[in-house]
């Protein structure tokens, strides 16, 4: 027996900092607030879009692991959280882009306490920030849900993927689970402010595994097109 | 307003806290106007007197205001105390444990609220045992004496210890006790740093608190006894405490439990290797930080007084479950 004292990472930031940092590790008033939001948003996709899951048995039993699917609405992270049960739903964080939603104190405030968001700076994402977040996946035993698109498809086709998930999960031990969302397009397209009612299927592909592969240039690239190619393949 | 301020402690203790904050606030405009103190000085200084401000209210107000908002204010603080607490340790990760703590915090200062002791009492024991035995089920056996450990000694400083500040408004001469309390602590830390400043001297435990002085620990010891006798001396008068090596007995014993529980939140904090437990009030650190040395003031002070006075014993009981 040993005491490991372990003091929270985001120990003695600003509340402001700490919303918008990758260290932010949640708490017991952050779970709970959580838990009522994960109950409406379960329910509003059962009644409004009657979400149909495919696959299930295809996700770990337990965490850490990482979801990634096809982009082309907000409703796609709310239903890939909504599969999330028990220890992998209460370690889940979305990757979300920080000019949208971290962007005003109000906007990081719902990021970070409803979906339990981190920031990901596009197209200026610092070494160290991948480093910290490979680092919280492994020793946090943490579940992250992103789309390795960066962006949401105006038109509801895919994008190719971006090497980021690669630089990510590349030479670990961390399972990458391959899902295809249909229907959010046309339920929640970009361009409308609110969504609509409409069927949503949501299909889970077998774990792809990096732990191969070089955390290095070519590494990141083979990752992310063997992600593409396994969300195509779900289609 | 006149309850509130019904006995002459109230009044000299509010008034004396209220001259100390404008004496303060003259004297670093004096240090600004004549440019005696650096701007770095100058912003830390104004920075710690705008803190004080909002402090102040906060801690008085509820206890001028009434016996629920002084319970529900301990309640509060209690809480805040264990958020800081849990994050420094880690015991934050134990969902478990910390739902237990916060529900024993909230049903012990419930106690208080229902003026029942005999729960207030029975909830120590009980609120340990289901932290001993809540994390079972999990089948985790690894780390279970540290997650247990934090758990009980979390609920004893935040809940069961600090409720009793709250549990003494149940007496209806509660507010210049608990007043004389709060402002003792504050008068026991500033005396120990001036003493320790202007003496100087051999350091009382140089490895936990490298500041800290034995001359300031003794002119703390001896500046908060005889201030809070002589204070005390007029609250309780015409009691059994009301001799004068009791009165002196008392204010060192605040003394003595308010220095120590600086002392056991410096050993807290060393052992974790961080300097504050948090950032909530500028120029102080967090809300521990400040109210360290009250959780083993308020069950020492309640004891104390409960032995040859009591609190609120004339008073009905179990105000809210009734059968009292």
């Amino acid at each position: 027996m040993e005491f490991r004292l372990r003091p929270a990472r985001d120990l003695g930031l600003a509340p402001g900092e700490r919303l918008r940092s990758h260290a932010r590790e949640a708490g017991l008033g952050s779970l709970a607030l959580r838990s009522l939001w994960r109950g409406g948003v379960g329910a509003y996709l059962r009644l409004a879009h009657r979400l149909e899951v495919t696959g299930q048995q295809n996700l770990p039993a337990e965490p850490p692991f990482i979801l990634i699917a096809n982009h082309c609405s907000h409703l796609d992270t709310l239903a890939l959280g909504s599969i999330l049960q028990g220890e992998a739903g209460r370690r889940a964080h979305a990757l979300a882009a920080g000019d949208v939603f971290f962007r005003t104190g109000a906007t990081a405030l719902f990021a970070a306490y409803a979906v339990n968001a981190l920031p990901v700076w596009r197209k200026r994402t610092r070494a160290g920030e991948i480093a910290t977040l490979r680092e919280r996946l492994v020793e946090d035993r943490l579940v992250y849900i992103l789309f390795p698109e960066g962006t949401r498809s105006r038109d509801g086709a895919m994008a190719p993927f971006q090497p980021g998930i690669g630089t990510l999960v590349a030479g670990l031990p961390v399972p990458v689970v391959p899902c295809r969302l249909e229907g959010c397009h046309a339920a929640w397209p970009a361009e409308r402010r609110l969504p609509r009612p409409g069927k949503v299927r949501l299909a889970i592909g077998r774990p792809l595994d990096f732990a191969g592969l070089p955390n290095a240039r070519a590494g990141w690239v083979e990752a992310a097109s063997a992600c593409e190619a396994a969300v195509k393949a779900l289609g | 307003m006149s309850t509130a301020f019904a006995h002459p402690v109230t009044v000299w203790i509010v008034g004396a806290t209220l001259g100390l904050l404008l004496l303060a606030a003259a004297v670093i405009g004096l240090l600004s106007a004549t440019g005696r103190a650096s701007p770095a000085l100058q912003r830390e200084l104004w920075l710690r007197l705008g803190s004080w401000c909002i402090l102040l209210p906060l801690m008085l107000g509820p206890v001028l205001l009434g016996r629920v908002w002084t319970i529900g204010a301990v309640t509060l603080l209690g809480l805040a105390c264990l958020r800081e607490y849990d994050r420094a340790t880690g015991l934050f990760r134990e969902y478990l444990i910390v739902g237990v703590v916060v529900l024993g915090i909230l049903l012990v200062n419930f106690a208080a609220l229902d003026h029942w002791y005999g729960f207030f009492v029975a909830l120590w024991p009980l609120t340990v045992g289901v932290i001993a035995i809540a994390s079972l089920p999990l089948d985790r056996p690894s780390g279970y004496v540290q997650r247990t450990a934090l758990g009980i000694f979390a609920f004893m400083l935040f809940g069961a210890g600090l409720a009793h500040l709250g549990y003494m408004a149940n007496d209806p001469g509660y507010r210049p006790i608990v007043l004389l309390l709060l402002t003792a602590v504050a008068l026991n830390d500033v005396a120990a740093f001036t003493f320790g400043k202007l003496i100087g001297g051999r350091k009382l435990l140089p490895a936990t608190s490298p500041n800290k002085t034995l001359s300031g620990a003794l002119g703390a010891l001896v500046t908060t006894s005889v201030v809070v006798a002589l204070l005390a001396g007029a609250i309780f008068a015409d009691t059994p405490m009301g001799h004068p090596a009791l009165l002196l007995l008392f204010g060192a014993i605040v003394s003595i439990a308010g220095q120590c529980g600086d002392l056991m939140l410096s050993s807290i904090k060393r052992d974790l290797g961080i300097k504050d437990m948090g950032v909530l009030l500028p120029g102080h650190g967090g809300v521990l930080d400040r109210f360290n040395s009250l959780l083993l003031v308020a069950p020492a002070a309640f004891h104390f007084i409960g032995y040859y006075v009591g609190f609120g014993l004339a008073g009905p009981t179990r105000l809210i479950t009734g059968g009292g």
